[in-house]
């Protein structure tokens, strides 16, 4: 099943890094992020799956395909001017970190022993996370949902032709 | 290469690995600023996975859980805000290539 899940997320990833047309990109991004939902709901917390879709598939993505279709701009406008050495070196170093990370986490002993290690867990409850949010983190709680005002009021401020 | 496809650890990490650097070759590689925004997201979905990894290795530990629900918020937040500036840019300067929009100048 990992695999699977996996294929998907990096599958929808690659599409959307390659698609021309904005809103297609869009659509395989959700496809990425419902993949990334299973991967969490395969982790043994289905709390954070369902999550990853309400607010990643479901409302930061449909605010990025409405904007999209607002400014009417389905494909990416032909370059000022060709930069191919940044192209180049572009694709080069992020193939690079992919490579080197990649074989640094395979030889990682710590990484090795941490996942032998592991034991079977119970599956994340709400209950469980809604108990430790609100008895450790209240302040963090109250701080977010003052961030969140606050980008809302910024976000209409912003787009707002006069104040 | 058996256990990485078998769903252990190292195998989450590997693909959240894969998915910084397919975001982060998105952000250098496109120009319409969406599509870095998209890119952006992927990175974050990105530390999420291992974050969620490294929580369930550690024997289900809930801090991970919280503070993916913390960064959620604060990608929301972002993303209400960046669309914003999208738009009024797109509104100043008529455009939403990266490369036209060097300077948030009028």
């Amino acid at each position: 099943m990992f695999a699977v899940f996996a294929l998907i997320t990096l599958l929808g990833a690659v599409l959307m890094l390659l698609q021309k047309n904005v809103i297609q990109a869009g659509l395989c991004l959700a496809l990425s992020f419902l993949g990334v939902a299973g991967l969490f709901v395969l982790l043994g917390n289905p709390v954070a799956g369902a999550l990853q879709v309400i607010v990643y598939a479901g409302a930061i993505l449909i605010l990025v395909l409405f904007v999209i279709m607002l400014l009417n701009h389905h494909e990416e406008e032909p370059a000022e001017r060709a930069r191919p050495l940044q192209r180049w070196a572009s694709v080069v170093l992020s193939a690079l970190l992919g490579a080197g990370a990649l074989a640094l986490v395979l030889a990682s002993p710590g990484l090795q022993a941490l996942g032998a290690a592991g034991t079977p867990v119970e599956p994340m409850t709400l209950e469980r996370v809604g108990t430790v949010l609100f008895r450790d983190h209240l302040l963090a709680v109250e701080t977010v949902g003052l961030l969140l005002l606050a980008a809302m009021v910024g976000a209409v401020a912003l787009v707002k032709k006069e104040l | 290469m058996a256990h990485l496809l078998s769903g252990g650890l190292q195998g989450y990490v590997a693909v959240a690995l894969l998915l910084f650097v397919i975001g982060l070759a998105t952000v250098l590689l496109r120009r319409t600023l969406l599509m870095q925004f998209m890119g952006m997201e992927l990175m974050l979905n990105a530390a999420n996975v291992a974050l969620l990894a490294f929580a369930r290795w550690r024997g289900g530990d809930v801090q991970g859980t919280v503070t993916y629900l913390m960064i959620i918020a604060v990608a929301a937040c972002e993303a209400a805000v960046g669309l914003a500036l999208v738009i009024g840019l797109h509104r100043m300067r008529g455009t939403t290539d990266a490369d036209r929009t060097a300077s948030l100048k009028q």
